[in-house]
This record gives structure tokens, C-alpha cells and sequence, in this order.
């Protein structure tokens, strides 16, 4: 039995009637399925939020990234010394303390929501919804996840189970069983990396690949584009290593870009979807009949 | 034992989820389908297009992308006459680019095509960046590559399994982008113009300038694939936010051939939906006013 539900919270479970983030269709289809709501659940975390924390170049006092391991390239300057300002190379790596610090915040609002689940004897949670938002200027980012909490009429006693989890809910969930699939959990991922230019990443990023009437031609800024496909690689390959023989559908990849001036930059992807296990083969549907709707 | 076919439905229904959370609860079976013999399959489309796409005989097999990045020089957006070459170019590479690493990536995987991509485009002063993201898909069971090399589409999987009824393939994506610069009027024609709402003529001739060549070169990349033609197009237009004399249109679309003898048809049924909006009366609207 989970031991650090907030008493309120299992005050409240115990009360008799359900809640649920379910919306009506969805609630109906559920019913439909056989799933009877129990609870709306949730879990949250806010993590403190810094970029230079522990294991980051600054952490430990090394002018340069990737020593925590995980993806690293560098680039050269090929105009040998011309100035202590100049760019002499670059380097692109992947920020593991930010991924770590993610995950850690993400793991522990999922495992608080999984808890009030299991408080209510769910066998699952459907319809989850996940959010990591900054908290004002406060350097906070708070973790939020939540769902229904749902039991399945007719089935074997969780016993204190993990939960499943799905961010279907209704009648999508019910094509999903129906196809096959049933739902393990969700899986989420993020990548984090940092780009250190070098000068041409520089020069690119910046326009200065122009002067005086001459304008060199246009050309791949390679140092960012590598760092680009890197990033969606990484939440890939996390996903991957999550999901063991499993598959994921409805995948969402989320990637955004800090511009640090200079060429430098920062890249965030996150991907999360459903983690789904085949439990029958199913007889492939006829193809689809075209209709046009009168109206 | 009910006969009602709805009856049944919500049974079976029933039935499955609860073998389905049975199962789930265990852990997961060794054998053909427990660890190890299967690779983990990973894709963004919905339940909706992945049963369609096994509909038509056809199955996702992994999450795949392709980025890329090329910069624009400084100084090109302001000041100029004519096509803004360089942001063009640097458009075009970055679109070429960006989509021969989501072939490679498709490839890697086994795949013969990558359906519905999500195209991420983002032209800058000074880069312009594309990110593909779609899923690899293949015929069901197939093993090794194509000949062929594999398509690029932003149909999505509903889109695709109906031209694909329908004795249609996609190719890839016909891309086009052109930036014009729209030369300032003199001061003696601004000044005229000052007080009256008159057309600005050189905005609009930059725009139809800018028009016809990203049009004209969707189609040549069209043509390019051996295409019959290009589906979904999709077009930007208008100003950049950071120059105000360059204007841009964008289009890019699914390049398209017939591969049947000729086009199936698909003899659509008609249904009338039951779930239209009740219509709103307001007495107020008929009120004089």
C-alpha cells in the first residue's frame, strides 16, 4: 500500500463517489468498455531549475561539456589563431544533468499519481495529461500528471499492482483494445543539448558570411543541424531503451530552440506516447469506404 | 445469450479489455512475442490511421526525422532588387537536406516511405531551418529495400491509404519558396500617396513575382520525381516579420503519380450525420436596429 498519499487525498477516495477527467463521450465509451472510474488522480513535483547545476561544465569547473558522458562532437577553427576572442572551436553536447533532473521530476509526479491510483484498487489510469510548466521567474519547474483512475469489471484484483496508463481515454482506447493493443504505460523522454559555435557556426548563424558587396554562398549550418538531428536521436533512443519489446503509438515530438546569441543555442526535445503490448492478432479491418457527409 | 448485434459488440468489447488488463498485469511473455525477438516499434500516427494503414496492407515501423539548417547572409533582406537569391537557396538546400536524411533514416529502418510528416519551417533573418518528423512505414511483412527510393509525404495515414485505394502513390514533397524584394516607391511617389489608400504596386508585383517561381518550382521538383501532379498543397505568403520590403511564398505539397491503369474509383456512400448542431435562434439578430 503506498505510504505517502496526502491523508486528505485518502480521506477523500474513501468518500463514495467518483471523480473523473473524463469527458462525457469519453466517460460513455468507457462504461461501454466495461471501465468504471474511481478517481481523479494526480501527481505532482516542482524541481528547482538550473541550467549550470551539478555535472554541468560549471558544476565542476571544466570550460568544456560532455564529460557526463552521451552524445559529443567538436569542431575545429581552420584559421588558427587570429584573436582571444575568436571562436577556436565548438562543441556540441548533450546536457545529461538537465535530462537527469527532467526524468527525476517527471518519474516522481508519475509515481505520486500511480500511488493514488493503486490507493483507490485501480487496475489503470486512463486519459493522462502531463504538463511541465515554469513556475513565474521563481527558477522552479513544476511537473504535473494526472488522469482517471479507472477498474475493469470482471478482472483479477490489482493487488496492488502498478497501474496501467494510457493517454487515450474513450473511444480511441477502445479502437486500441480492440486492434490488439493493450495499454502498458505511457513512455517520456527528453533530450537536452547545448551547442558551443565554433566561428563558422558563428559567421552563419549571425549573417557574417557577408562584407562589403561580397556575400559568400549560402550553406548548411552544420554544427546546428547536427545538433538538431542529435537531439531527436537521443529522446529516440530513450524511448527506446523504455519500451522493451513493447511499442509506442501516437508519439509526440516536442523540440524547441534557445537562440544564446553568437550561435549558440539550446535544444530541448521531448517525447512521450503510448506504450502498448499486443495481446491478440486481430483480423485487418476491410478497407475503408469512402462516405460524404450530407450537410 | 443476446442476439442483439449492439449487445454483442459492447460484449466483446468488454471482454477484451478485461483479457487485455489481465494481461498487462502479467509479465510480458518470452517467445515470439516477449523480448528479444522484437524490436520495438515506435510511431506518431493515431489508432485511426495505424488501423487504416493495416487496412490496405501496410504497417508502421518506426519514428523517423530529418533537420536542417542553412544560413542567409547578412544585408540581403533590406536593401536589393528582384529575387532574394540567397534566402531562396538557402530555403531549397535546407528542404533538400533536411529530407535526404529522413530517405537515409527511413532506409535504416527497412522502410519504403515515411507518411504523415510533420514539417516544421522556420525562415529566420539570417538561417533557415527544416525539421521532418514522420513515421516509416512499409507493406506488411516486407523484408529489404526497395529500388525505389523510399517517399516522403505529409498525407496522413487516412490520406494515404485512399490514394492508395484509389491506384495512387505518393512520391515525395514537391517543395517551391521565393523571396522578392519589393523595391521602396521613390519619395516623390510616397509622398503623393501619403494621404490616399491606393494600391502599392510594387508589393503586390513582388508577390506575383514571388508567386509564379515557388509555384513554377514545386512543379519542376514535381516533375523531377516523375510525377503526375501534387496533392495537399499547402502555400505561405506575405511579408517577413524582420523585413518589411521582402516578401515570401512558400509551397510545398505531396507529389503524386497513378500507378493503376487508370484512377479506381471510389463510389462514396453518402450518410447524413446525425450530429449536427442544433441551429442557434436568436431573437435579438431580428430586432431593427
Amino acid at each position: 500500500m503506498p505510504d505517502d498519499v496526502p491523508e486528505a487525498a485518502g480521506r477523500r477516495f474513501a468518500e463514495g463517489a467518483f471523480t473523473s477527467g473524463l469527458s462525457v463521450p469519453d466517460f460513455a465509451a468507457c462504461l461501454q468498455m466495461g471501465l468504471q472510474p474511481v478517481g481523479y488522480v494526480q501527481g505532482f513535483c516542482v524541481m528547482q531549475w538550473r541550467w549550470y547545476g551539478m555535472r554541468s561544465p560549471f558544476g565542476v569547473g571544466v570550460p568544456y561539456g560532455g564529460q557526463g558522458g552521451g552524445y559529443e562532437e567538436t569542431w575545429q577553427c581552420p584559421h588558427g589563431f587570429v584573436s582571444a576572442e575568436h571562436r577556436g572551436w565548438g562543441q556540441n553536447y548533450e546536457q545529461s544533468w538537465v535530462e537527469d533532473a527532467w526524468r527525476q521530476g517527471f518519474d516522481t509526479a508519475y509515481r505520486r499519481m500511480l500511488e493514488e491510483a493503486a490507493e483507490v484498487g485501480a487496475h489503470g489510469v486512463v486519459g493522462l495529461v502531463d504538463a511541465s510548466d515554469r513556475l513565474g521567474d521563481l527558477g522552479v519547474l513544476e511537473f504535473k500528471v494526472q488522469g482517471t483512475a479507472v477498474r475493469v469489471d470482471g478482472a483479477s484484483d490489482p493487488d496492488g499492482a502498478t497501474p496501467w496508463t494510457t493517454y487515450l481515454a474513450g473511444q480511441r482506447l477502445a479502437k486500441s483494445i480492440e486492434a490488439g493493443f493493450a495499454p502498458v504505460s505511457i513512455a517520456a523522454s527528453v533530450a537536452s543539448v547545448r551547442v558551443w559555435a565554433y566561428c563558422i557556426t558563428e559567421y552563419l548563424s549571425e549573417g557574417s558570411n557577408a562584407s562589403w558587396g561580397y556575400r559568400m554562398p549560402t550553406s548548411e549550418i552544420e554544427q546546428t543541424a547536427h545538433a538538431h538531428m542529435a537531439v531527436r536521436r537521443i529522446a529516440r533512443e530513450r524511448v527506446r531503451a523504455q519500451l522493451g519489446a513493447d511499442s509506442l503509438h501516437g508519439a509526440s515530438m516536442v523540440t524547441t530552440e534557445a537562440e544564446l546569441g553568437q550561435g549558440d543555442a539550446e535544444l530541448q526535445c521531448i517525447l512521450r506516447g503510448n506504450r502498448v503490448r499486443r495481446f491478440k492478432e486481430f483480423d485487418p479491418l476491410p478497407p475503408p469506404q469512402p462516405t460524404v457527409r450530407l450537410r | 445469450m443476446s442476439t442483439d448485434p449492439q449487445a454483442q459488440l459492447t460484449n466483446d468489447l468488454r471482454a477484451e479489455m478485461r483479457e487485455a488488463a489481465d494481461f498487462v498485469s502479467r509479465p510480458p511473455p518470452s517467445g515470439p512475442r516477449g523480448t528479444g525477438r522484437r524490436k520495438a516499434r515506435t510511431s506518431d500516427l493515431s489508432i485511426d490511421e495505424e488501423l487504416i494503414l493495416h487496412s490496405i496492407g501496410w504497417e508502421p515501423l518506426q519514428l523517423v526525422c530529418g533537420a536542417s539548417l542553412f544560413s542567409v547572409p547578412m544585408g540581403v533582406w533590406n536593401w536589393g532588387q528582384g529575387e532574394i537569391t540567397f534566402a531562396s537557396e538557402a530555403y531549397a538546400g535546407s528542404f533538400a537536406t533536411a529530407t535526404e536524411r529522413i530517405h537515409q533514416e527511413c532506409s535504416q529502418v527497412g522502410g519504403r516511405g515515411v507518411v504523415g510528416v510533420h514539417i516544421e519551417l522556420s525562415v529566420r533573418r539570417h538561417h533557415v531551418d527544416v525539421a521532418l518528423v514522420g513515421t516509416a512505414v512499409r507493406p506488411t511483412g516486407s523484408k529489404g529495400l526497395s529500388p525505389d527510393p523510399p517517399f516522403v509525404s505529409d498525407l496522413s495515414g487516412r490520406d494515404f491509404a485512399l490514394l492508395h485505394v484509389a491506384g495512387w502513390v505518393p512520391l515525395g514533397l514537391a517543395v517551391g519558396a521565393s523571396f522578392v524584394y519589393a523595391p521602396r516607391r521613390s519619395a516623390g511617389v510616397a509622398i503623393k500617396q501619403k494621404s490616399q489608400n491606393v494600391e502599392l504596386t510594387n508589393f503586390t508585383e513582388a508577390m506575383y513575382a514571388a508567386r509564379e517561381s515557388a509555384m513554377e518550382r514545386m512543379q519542376q521538383s514535381a516533375l523531377a520525381m516523375d510525377s503526375t501532379g501534387v496533392v495537399g498543397v499547402r502555400v505561405t505568403e506575405g511579408p517577413m516579420d524582420f523585413a518589411h520590403h521582402a516578401v515570401g511564398f512558400t509551397a510545398y505539397g505531396t507529389a503524386v503519380r497513378l500507378t493503376a491503369e487508370r484512377h479506381q474509383p471510389l463510389a462514396p456512400r453518402m450518410v447524413l450525420p446525425l450530429d449536427d448542431p442544433a441551429p442557434e435562434f436568436d431573437v435579438t439578430s431580428l430586432r431593427s436596429r
